[in-house]
């Protein structure tokens, strides 16, 4: 395989909080590879959005402290000079966020906020970055572009301004487009449109795409691989097929039994995981999940976090009682 | 109805009642509220205790003693008629507290009960009510002040009134925008749909929970009821001699200035610490209180 | 807009009415015969009935108004108890060190205020953000007759600088006129942009803290390209009406701080006009002031209509 766009090793955040010193993400270690997409799926509060932000240089430092490597195409990015970083943002990486009708400014018109990429990294003024403005309203599906552009982000619903999110992020074309939750503020329908969207501007366009989600309906349908994230953590990394097929992490099977699954031969019941995620200032020594998990024992589980193993191939999970072992 | 149900919503309406402690806590975690609420401590002792603190009589001539500076004998040093001016600083310091919390209480009891009707009744009412509110917001305040005593003729009491008319409109409003809020809570509707009275709504539900913004208004009103009320006096439309009011005895001090300049600096020094420190109370119980300036605060270290 | 324009404009004549009443009503509040009060002890029998006739004060209370009222539309404001002027001359008399004062104070006001609110907001927490929001905390809690003293008592009596006192107006030269401004334009300015200063530095931090800044920061947008050209244009809205307000105050005549530097304004007419019991005057500077003070909420609300497109684009 080619050398990745994106390569990253042993990630960690904390944050200083009053009540101490919270781990909120921890050591975390992916690839990721031209025209791959890459779903993080974990529940809020997982570290998921946390890990993003400290990849992109987006965290406030002090209050986050980041650790470990980020290469991207082999360049370091963790602890690169906010001046170099602004090369990048926007420009190789570019990223769109949860809420569309807080993340675009409501006094700037959308082919204002469109151009500015551009104006920054490809010297794209006046009438040239106005027509690649709408260009790229076209390309995500907002129809008579032209007419749209001057218009103000609050004339837009809630879907048209994902998309206008999704052209932004577009503008100076990156290779990694991560999307942070970005179909969860919207309703179901638009959510398939956006999703397809980006899985259809993927193929076309060769980036890479991280997705961020809790949803692992979400990632079915345009995933290659996925990462289950819990307390800071990765538990299990496999192909969407393997992962659904036979996950090996018992919290990636409460993950799929919470999930409602037309013509599966799973029981007609959700199943639901008791209790609540861990907090990140009283983190216990052992695996994250053991208070929650119904595999856990008295002794390992609760004593040291269990390695990454490998279960199948290219399918990993860290769990001293993997479902795959065979028990009941 | 059941007797159970205003258990039921009287529990759901004293939520806010319950963080009295949290407000405390935080309050008291913020240095400048603190040293606020000292110096305002220290200041209601001295307006109660006043003569039997201060050294001298307030209006204790002593001729040959005029306009000398800052001793041992006359910390403020002496004014033009040899009286002291450390007392009359201290003994001034309740007629200002006095005006001050007559003059908001005044205000208080005045502008809520409007902003209750007008918020929860709204409608012509409310209209009505509030373009009234309009019409004294269109006067400067200081204006107001002066053209209500103009009517009323100068003194501490009509100062009281006038200062009082000048900031009731600014509790009405604060009190219907909240009241607007909160009557669209589930709550207020659950007591509602229980059948519970317009009265029993408003004094057990709404009130409890506009009384947050209300506070910060008062202590941040108290502010500034007792600079207007130094600069009538100043003016020499508020308190009358030979009685000592800090804005007086600056007034009167501007004749001697460049003898004895003391005269001004002291009662102006004793104004601006209360102003400064009834607006670090003020400022304090608004973070303390209004829990989405607080998130503001603790979110801008996540998302910078 | 044009819908939101009428409303408030209708929303402005309702208040200018009340204001009409309330002013009316101040002089026949008054205990007694006010032609009578105000003439005192210079009390003469033909003088008294001219000025009684004149104001009308014979007729009843309604028709007393209306007249009142129609002569205020076509800009007579009735004459002087004291000097028998007219007191719409009185006022334009007043007006130029009047407005001159409050544009001066204000642009001090502003030249304080934006750079610290917005400096303390984008470096909040540090030191000085501190030393910004204690200074603008002393600001906000001095009494304006207090700092006007001081400043006197520095500048023109210990180091000589600047006069005490008094208005020379700019047909007499730039320096001159300089020089009678700054003390009074500094006493009130900085108090008013201590004010400014903080609503200031509260719409900046609210505007940083807003997720679209964050999408600004992911496009590669510097942090002064963020404040510029998104966090600025959002925090504007709410500057625009604080800074409104301060000019509508400033403009109502500083009272105190006129009456110290003994400045020629509306405000020390006012004062004036309330120990000389001349109550046509009060009744006319109070009126016109009211009336500046609303016209200039009206166009905040139009500044703020432009601003915001969420109120421009419905």
């Amino acid at each position: 395989m080619s050398e990745p766009i994106l390569q990253v090793r042993d990630l960690g955040v904390r944050f200083g909080t009053k009540r101490g010193a919270a781990e909120v993400v921890n050591g975390i270690s992916y690839d990721l590879h031209r025209g791959e997409t890459l779903a993080i799926v974990g529940e809020s509060g997982s570290g998921k959005s946390v890990g993003v932000l400290a990849l992109m240089g987006l965290l406030a430092q002090p209050p986050a402290s980041v650790s470990g490597s980020v290469r991207y195409h082999g360049n370091e990015l963790v602890g690169l000079a906010s001046k170099k970083w602004r090369g990048i943002r926007g420009m190789g990486i570019a990223m769109i966020f949860q809420d569309p009708m807080t993340s675009l400014n409501p006094v700037r018109t959308v082919g204002y906020q469109l151009a500015e990429p551009m104006e920054l990294h490809l010297d794209l003024k006046g009438g040239a970055a106005r027509q690649r403005a709408v260009e790229l309203l076209d390309l995500v599906g907002i129809p008579s572009p032209e007419a749209r552009i001057d218009d103000y982000p609050h004339q837009l619903s809630g879907g048209m301004r994902q998309r206008v999110m999704i052209a932004m992020g577009l503008a100076c074309d990156p290779d990694v487009l991560i999307a942070d939750e970005a179909t969860t503020a919207l309703d179901v329908t638009t959510q398939a449109q956006i999703t397809e969207l980006v899985a259809g501007l993927q193929e076309r366009l060769g980036m890479a795409v991280i997705w961020i989600t809790h949803d692992l309906g979400v990632v079915a349908s345009i995933a290659d691989r996925v990462h289950v994230m819990y307390g800071g953590r990765f538990m299990e990394q496999a192909s969407v097929d393997e992962l659904y097929a036979a996950p090996q992490h018992p919290y990636t099977e409460g993950l799929l039994g919470s999930l409602p699954m037309p013509g599966s031969d799973r029981p007609d019941r959700l199943v639901t995981i008791p209790g609540l995620p861990p907090d990140p200032v009283t983190m216990p020594p052992g695996c994250p999940f053991a208070p929650r998990c119904g595999y856990a024992d008295n002794t390992q589980c609760t004593a040291a976090m269990p390695e990454m193993a490998l279960m199948a191939e290219r399918h990993e999970a860290a769990c001293y009682h993997p479902i795959g072992a065979g028990h009941e | 109805m059941s007797d159970q149900a205003p258990a039921t919503d009287d529990r759901l309406a004293a939520k806010p009642v319950s963080r009295t402690r949290e407000t405390i806590q935080t309050l008291m975690a913020n240095r400048l509220a603190v040293a606020g609420l000292v110096v305002l401590t220290i200041l209601v002792f001295v307006g109660i205790f006043g003569e039997a603190i201060a050294p001298y009589g307030i209006n204790d001539i002593d001729i040959p003693k005029r306009l000398t500076g800052p001793s041992s004998d006359h910390w403020f040093g002496t004014d033009e008629l040899g009286r002291d001016v450390f007392s009359r600083v201290i003994v001034a310091a309740r007629v200002s507290l006095q005006v001050g919390f007559i003059a908001v209480g005044f205000a208080l009891v005045v502008g809520v009960p409007i902003g209750l009707i007008s918020g929860y009744y709204r409608g012509g009412v409310d209209s009505f009510l509030m373009r009234m509110m309009d019409v004294l917001f269109s006067f400067p305040a200081i204006l107001l002040a002066i053209a209500i005593l103009a009517v009323l003729g100068p003194g501490v009491g009509n100062a009281m009134i006038a200062i009082g008319l000048v900031y009731t409109p600014i509790f009405a409003r604060i009190t219907r925008g909240s009241v607007l809020v909160v009557s669209e809570e589930v709550y207020i509707r659950a007591a509602r749909s229980l059948g519970a009275g317009d009265r029993r709504i408003i004094f057990r539900h709404i009130l409890p929970n506009v009384m947050a913004p209300i506070i910060v208004q008062t202590t941040l009103s108290l502010a500034f009821a007792i600079l207007s009320e130094a600069a009538l006096s100043f003016l020499g439309l508020g308190v009358q001699p030979p009685n000592p009011a800090w804005g007086r005895m600056l007034a009167e001090g501007r004749n001697f200035f460049e003898q004895a300049p003391w005269m001004g600096i002291f009662p102006g020094l004793a104004i601006l610490f209360t102003v400064m420190s009834f607006n670090f109370v003020g400022d304090g119980l608004r973070d303390a209180l209004d829990p989405k300036q607080k998130s503001v605060i603790e979110s801008r270290g996540q998302s910078a | 807009m044009s819908g939101f324009l009428v409303k408030r404009i209708l929303q402005m004549l309702l208040a200018l009415f009340g204001v009409s009443i309330v002013v009316f009503a101040l002089m026949h509040l008054v205990p007694g015969d006010p032609v009578r009060v105000a003439l005192g002890t210079r009390f003469d029998q033909d003088l008294y009935d001219a000025l009684r006739e004149r104001a009308g004060l014979d007729q009843p209370l309604i028709q007393q108004y209306l007249s009142w009222l129609g002569g205020v539309l076509t800009g007579d404001l009735g004459v002087s108890f004291r000097n028998g002027q007219p007191v719409t001359t009185l006022i334009l008399e007043r007006l130029p060190a009047t407005i001159t004062l409050a544009l001066a104070a204000l642009f001090i006001a502003l030249v304080v205020a934006l750079p610290a609110g917005i400096i303390s907001a984008v470096r909040s927490g540090s030191g000085l953000d501190y030393t910004v929001s204690a200074a603008s905390q002393v600001g906000i809690s001095m009494p304006d007759f207090w700092a006007g003293v001081m400043y006197i008592l520095i500048f023109s009596l210990t180091l000589g600088w600047l006069p005490s006192s008094g208005y020379s107006p700019l047909s007499e030269g730039v320096v001159e006129w300089a020089r009678h401004l700054i003390l009074p334009a500094l006493t009130i300015g900085l108090i008013s942009g201590s004010i400014i200063t903080r609503f200031v530095r509260s719409a900046v931090l609210e505007a940083l803290n807003q997720d679209y800044v964050l999408t600004a920061r992911a496009k590669g947008l510097s942090e002064w390209q963020i404040v510029r050209r998104h966090v600025l244009p959002n925090a504007w809205i709410p500057i625009v009406t604080v800074v409104g307000l301060q000019l509508g105050f400033l403009l109502g005549g500083v009272v105190v701080t006129e009456v110290i530097f003994a400045w020629p304004g509306l405000g020390r007419l006012a004062l004036t006009a309330v120990k000389d019991r001349d109550f046509t005057v009060l009744q006319g500077a109070v009126l016109y002031i009211a009336f500046m003070f609303l016209a200039i909420n009206l166009i905040v609300d139009i500044i703020y209509a432009r601003l915001d497109p969420r109120v421009r684009v419905s």
